[in-house]
């Protein structure tokens, strides 16, 4: 028993440390670019499509991972609802991984749609530059 | 010059709204909260045209959308969503409240600048 919560408090610190990366790594794409983007304006250059899309990359870039961290976010609160459960009682425990196992698949699919949402036009070669007016 | 307003929570998203615009013969105001842009709205500002992302905390461009037009000076205002979205229903939402059109992300200045173009009649 102590052996299966000491794993599920190994994934859910694994997974923190994973959240704490990729945070840091939203920050220091947008410093980044940021940084960048000044140097440009400061000079006054003017924006080719290339390097405007480029631009536009971290704005996804940051979409795509705080997408993620959200999904982390759900997989450590079905982890720690499952420890309690099993912490108090073996039998609730058996009925638990099931509703852990849904939990698990929900948020998996929820971290897809949302990968999809986030994505613009990459990945979406079909989609054209132009503007739709309605 | 008329006043066009961009509201995106991505503050490098708004670098590049502005490194796009900054040659056109208009006014430019950006914000990162909807709610702060509304709020100017509320009080008084009269944007010519508004150009929101959808994806963002606290408010929403729907929300947003939706409380723009309950503002007299903003009832028939023109505005774009700019947003990573794709899906055929979230269009037909943004349609069904009033929404002048859809850019996708990454967008293409020339593009973009077209499309302000237009809306604003600056040719």
């Amino acid at each position: 028993m102590e052996n299966k919560t000491n794993m599920f408090s190994s994934i859910s610190e694994l997974l923190s440390h994973i959240k704490e990366v990729e945070q840091e790594t939203i920050q220091i794409s947008q410093d980044s670019m940021l940084m960048l983007s000044s140097f440009i304006e400061k000079n006054s250059i003017e924006l080719d499509e290339s390097a405007a899309k480029g631009l536009q990359y971290q704005d996804i870039i940051s979409q795509q991972l705080t997408s993620t961290i959200e999904a982390i976010d759900s997989v450590q609160k079905a982890i720690e609802i499952y420890q309690n459960a099993y912490n108090s009682d073996e039998k609730i425990a058996s009925n638990s991984i099931e509703k852990l196992h849904v939990k698990l698949s929900s948020t998996l699919q929820i971290a897809k749609d949302r990968k999809d949402a986030f994505s613009g036009k990459l990945g979406h070669e079909d989609e054209t530059d132009e503007i739709e007016f309605f | 010059m008329p006043l066009v307003i961009f509201v995106d929570d991505s503050e490098t998203a708004l670098a590049s709204t502005r490194m796009v615009t900054n040659s056109m013969p208009i006014e430019v105001k950006q914000y990162t909260e909807a709610q702060v842009a509304l709020a100017e709205i509320q009080a008084g500002m009269t944007p010519d045209l508004i150009i929101t992302d959808l994806n963002m905390p606290v408010m929403n461009g729907f929300e947003f959308l939706e409380e723009l037009r309950k503002v007299p000076a903003t009832k028939r205002t023109p505005c774009l969503m700019l947003t990573t979205e794709t899906k055929a229903e979230l269009k037909q939402k943004g349609k069904a409240l009033g929404l002048t059109g859809w850019i996708v992300k990454p967008f293409n200045p020339a593009q973009l600048k077209q499309a302000i173009t237009r809306v604003l009649r600056l040719t």
